[in-house]
C-alpha cells in the first residue's frame, strides 16, 4: 500500500470506529486481545496480550489507534494480559468453528460467499438439530473475509479440552465414519416399523445414519448413471475387483440401491466403494466443511464482531441465527459510502457491491468510495492523485 | 441417594469418597502408619496392586477373599496411588487408573441393582437413561479408543447419544478410569517418597522390563509412514512445524528411545542444533514433569502430518498401534 492509499484507508476506519463501537464479548476482563495496525511495518507483526477492563477502555483505545485488524481470544483467561500462555491461566473457551471459502471452493468472490453460506447452513442445522445446542447459545459473524464464524457460547462447553471439541468437529465434518455403525438396521425405530414399511422406517433414521445411506444411495445411483465400460473401468480399479465382479455389481446396481441399508456392506464392491477417496469426498459434502484446527485450538484468537477486516474493508458482521438466511454480506457488510474516489487499479477487476456489479478495467478511474476501500484493502488498487 | 454400603462393599470401590473416609478414620499419620506393621501389609498390598496394573491384570475373583481388613485394603488403593506418583511416569499412572477402573467393573457386573446404580451416580452417570446428552457424553468418551464411541458413528438426536444395552457400563468404567488418572499424580512429599524408594525401585525396574518387551528393539522399517516421512523431511532440512517435533519425538520416546538417540535421529539435520534438540526433546520426553503421549492418527490428521497413508493405517487409529502391528508381523516372518 502506498501511502496515500494507507492514509485515505486509515481515515475511512477511523472514521468508521467514531460512529460504531465493537461488539464486546462476554467476560471481557477475561479475554485476551490482539491488534495488527496499518503501518506496521513490511513483516505483519500483532500486538498481543492486551487486555481490558471495560467497554470504555477498549473502545478507546480502539478509536485512537484505528487497528487494521481487531481480535479477542475465544478462551476466558485468569490473567489474559500475561506474557505466555501459562502466566495466563486458562479459564475456559468458546466452542468455535470456521467456515472459510478458501478451503471449500475457488472461484469468483460472490460465489466463494455464496457455496460457504450453505456450509454454514448446513453446519447451524447440525448444531442445533442433532446435537442439541440452544439457539440463544449460538452466535455468527461473518467474518469480513471469505466465510463465517461460529461462536458457541453455551457453559456446558466452555471447559472442553482439545479432545471433546474434536469429537463435535468431527460430527460435523463427517470424519472417521464407520460404513459399519451407519448402515446397521435400527436406531430408535422398532424392528417392525423396519419390517412393515421401509419407507417410515427411512424416515427414523436421523443425522449421519441417514446422510450416510443418502449419500451412498446416490453414488451407486451416479454410477449406474455412467458409461458402463467406463463404470466397470473406475470399480476394476479399486481394491480387490475384478473386471467380471464389477460388471455384474453393475447389472445389479438398482436393485441393490433401492433394497435395505444394512444389505448394502454384505456387498464386497460396496465396501470397496466405501473406502475409495471420491465417496470419502462425497461425505465431506454432505457434512459441513468447518475448518477442523480451528474447533480443536483452546487458545484461539478470533476476529471481533463489529470490528473491520483490514484486507477487505468490510465488517465483520454479528449475525443473529434467525437474521441469517437474509444476510447478504456484499450489501450488509459494506459499511462505506458513494462519492466518488479516484483509484488506479493494477489489473482488470470484477465484483458486486452494493447490489452493482462492477467489471472495471486497469487503470485511473473513479469509483465509490465503499468499492475503493474494498480494492485498496485487496490489495489491487491504489489512492490515484488528482481529484 | 440414601444407601449406606457396607465394609466389605467399600472394598470393591475404594476410589469412592465413602471408602476413602473409612480408610481416613484408621490412618491418623502416613508417616506413622509406614511404620507400623498394618502398614507394612497395606503396602505389600498396594505394590500387588501396581504389579498387577503393569501385567494387565483382569481377574480380580480372588480380590473379594483377601483376608485383609477393609481399611487396610483401601489403604491399599491410596499407598498404590502413592507408588505411582512418586515413580512420576504417565504411563505407569495410567496403568493404575485403568486397573482400578476395571477392577471396580468387574465387581460392578454381579453387583446389585441399587448398589451399582449408586456406584455409577457417585462417578456422574444416570444408569436409568437411554440416551446421554451430546455434552456429557464427549467428555466421556476421547479416551475410548473403538470407533464406536465417536460421536460421528453415535444414533444423535436432539442433543441426546443413544446408548446400546450394555455400553453404560463401558462409559461407568471409563469415567471411573478418567476420575482416577485426573487426580493422579498426587503431589508426594519427598520424605515419603524416600521411605517408598525400595517398593518403587522394583516397579519401576518392572515397567522398564515390560517396555523392553513390548516394543522391543527399535525397528525404524516398521515405523508408521507418517513417521518416516518426518524423518526424511529432517533428513531433507525441512523445517518442521511444532505438531511435527511433538509427534516424532514422543512417538519415538514412548517405543523406548532415550533422549541422546532422539537427538540423534534430529542430528540428521543440515542445520541441527545440539542444545536447542535437547531442549526440546527432554521437554517433551517429560523431564519437564509432564510426559506426553503421542498424537493419535486423527491429530495428525488434523495437522496435516497424516503423510503417505497405507493399508495398514486403515486398521490402526494411533501410529503407534501401527508400529506395534507392523513389528509382530514382522516377528512372525523372521
Amino acid at each position: 500500500m502506498k501511502p496515500a492509499t494507507l492514509e485515505f484507508v486509515k481515515q475511512r476506519f477511523a472514521e468508521y470506529y467514531q460512529r460504531q463501537n465493537l461488539t464486546v464479548p462476554s467476560s471481557l476482563e477475561q479475554r485476551e486481545w490482539g491488534f495488527i495496525f496499518f503501518d506496521a511495518a513490511a513483516e505483519v507483526r500483532m500486538r498481543r496480550h492486551m487486555a481490558f477492563a471495560d467497554p470504555e477502555e477498549l473502545g478507546a483505545y480502539v478509536k485512537s489507534l484505528v487497528p487494521a485488524h481487531v481480535y479477542y481470544s475465544t478462551a476466558y483467561y485468569q490473567t489474559p494480559s500475561a506474557p505466555t500462555m501459562n502466566e495466563k491461566h486458562w479459564a475456559g473457551a468458546d466452542l468455535i468453528f470456521d467456515l472459510d471459502a478458501d478451503h471449500i471452493v475457488r472461484g469468483p468472490y460472490a460465489m466463494m460467499l455464496a457455496r460457504v453460506k450453505e456450509e454454514t447452513e448446513k453446519l447451524l442445522a447440525m448444531l442445533t438439530d442433532e446435537l442439541g445446542f440452544a439457539r440463544s447459545q449460538i452466535r455468527i459473524a461473518f467474518s469480513g473475509g471469505r466465510g463465517y464464524h461460529i461462536h458457541v457460547t453455551d457453559i456446558a462447553v466452555r471447559g472442553w479440552g482439545s479432545q471433546e471439541r474434536r469429537e463435535i468437529v468431527d460430527y460435523v465434518c463427517g470424519i472417521g465414519l464407520d460404513p459399519a455403525a451407519m448402515l446397521a438396521p435400527g436406531g430408535g425405530e422398532t424392528e417392525s416399523d423396519l419390517r412393515s414399511d421401509r419407507a417410515g422406517a427411512e424416515g427414523a433414521r436421523t443425522g449421519w445414519r441417514r446422510r450416510y445411506v443418502e449419500t451412498l444411495r446416490a453414488h451407486l445411483l451416479d454410477l449406474a448413471a455412467r458409461d458402463p465400460a467406463e463404470a466397470t473401468a473406475y470399480l476394476a480399479g479399486l481394491d480387490g475387483i475384478g473386471k467380471r465382479t464389477a460388471a455384474e455389481f453393475l447389472a445389479d446396481i438398482g436393485s441393490l440401491a433401492a433394497g435395505a441399508p444394512e444389505d448394502l456392506l454384505k456387498n464386497r464392491v460396496v465396501r470397496a466403494l466405501t473406502a475409495a477417496p471420491g465417496f470419502e469426498e462425497r461425505l465431506r459434502d454432505a457434512g459441513a466443511r468447518a475448518d477442523e484446527p480451528v474447533t480443536t485450538d483452546i487458545k484461539r484468537l478470533i476476529r471481533t464482531p463489529g470490528s473491520l477486516h483490514g484486507g477487505s474493508g468490510m465488517r465483520v458482521v454479528p449475525l443473529d441465527i434467525r437474521d441469517f438466511a437474509d444476510f447478504d454480506p456484499l450489501v450488509d457488510a459494506v459499511v462505506f459510502g458513494d462519492r466518488d474516489v479516484r483509484v488506479d487499479l493494477k489489473a482488470n477487476f470484477a465484483t458486486s457491491l452494493l447490489g452493482n456489479t462492477y467489471s472495471l478495467d486497469a487503470g485511473i478511474r473513479n469509483v465509490p468510495e465503499a468499492l475503493a476501500i474494498f480494492l485498496c484493502c485487496r490489495g489491487v488498487a491504489e489512492i490515484a492523485g488528482g481529484a | 441417594m440414601g444407601i449406606v454400603l457396607d465394609r466389605k462393599e467399600l472394598i470393591k470401590y475404594p476410589f469412592l469418597k465413602e471408602s476413602q473416609q473409612l480408610a481416613r478414620r484408621h490412618v491418623e499419620s502416613l508417616e506413622e502408619f509406614l511404620g507400623s506393621s498394618p502398614g507394612d501389609a497395606a503396602l505389600e498390598r498396594a505394590k500387588e496392586r501396581v504389579v498387577a496394573a503393569l501385567t494387565f491384570k483382569k481377574e480380580f475373583q480372588d480380590e473379594n477373599t483377601q483376608n485383609l481388613k477393609p481399611e487396610l485394603e483401601i489403604a491399599s488403593y491410596a499407598i498404590a496411588r502413592l507408588l505411582v506418583s512418586c515413580v512420576g511416569d504417565r504411563s505407569l499412572v495410567d496403568r493404575l487408573a485403568r486397573y482400578e477402573a476395571e477392577r471396580a467393573s468387574f465387581f460392578l457386573a454381579a453387583e446389585e441393582p441399587e448398589i451399582r446404580r449408586f456406584v455409577a451416580w457417585s462417578v456422574g452417570i444416570d444408569t436409568g437413561a437411554a440416551a446421554m446428552p451430546v455434552t456429557r457424553y464427549v467428555e466421556l468418551v476421547p479416551h475410548l479408543r473403538d470407533r464406536r464411541w465417536r460421536l460421528v458413528n453415535r444414533d444423535v438426536r436432539q442433543g441426546g447419544v443413544n446408548l446400546e444395552p450394555g455400553e453404560i457400563d463401558e462409559l461407568i468404567r471409563e469415567r471411573i478410569r478418567a476420575i482416577i488418572a485426573d487426580q493422579l499424580p498426587l503431589r508426594v512429599p519427598a520424605g515419603i517418597c524416600e521411605r517408598l524408594a525400595p517398593v518403587t525401585g522394583e516397579i519401576a525396574a518392572l515397567q522398564q522390563q515390560q517396555v523392553l518387551e513390548q516394543f522391543g528393539e527399535v525397528r525404524e522399517e516398521a515405523f508408521p509412514p507418517c513417521i518416516s516421512a518426518l524423518i526424511q523431511a529432517i533428513t531433507a532440512g525441512t523445517n518442521l512445524t511444532h505438531m511435527g517435533r511433538f509427534a516424532i519425538t514422543s512417538f519415538l520416546h514412548t517405543i523406548g528411545m532415550n533422549v541422546a538417540q532422539i537427538a540423534d535421529v534430529f542430528a540428521r539435520a543440515p542445520d541441527f542444533d545440539p542444545d536447542m534438540t535437547m531442549y526440546q526433546v527432554e521437554h517433551i520426553s517429560g523431564r519437564g514433569g509432564t510426559e506426553y503421549t503421542p498424537p493419535s492418527c486423527a491429530t495428525m490428521r488434523t495437522f496435516g502430518l497424516c503423510a503417505n497413508r497405507d493399508r495398514d493405517c486403515e486398521r490402526v487409529n494411533h501410529p503407534l498401534s501401527y508400529y506395534r502391528l507392523k513389528k509382530n508381523i514382522k516377528k512372525k516372518r523372521s
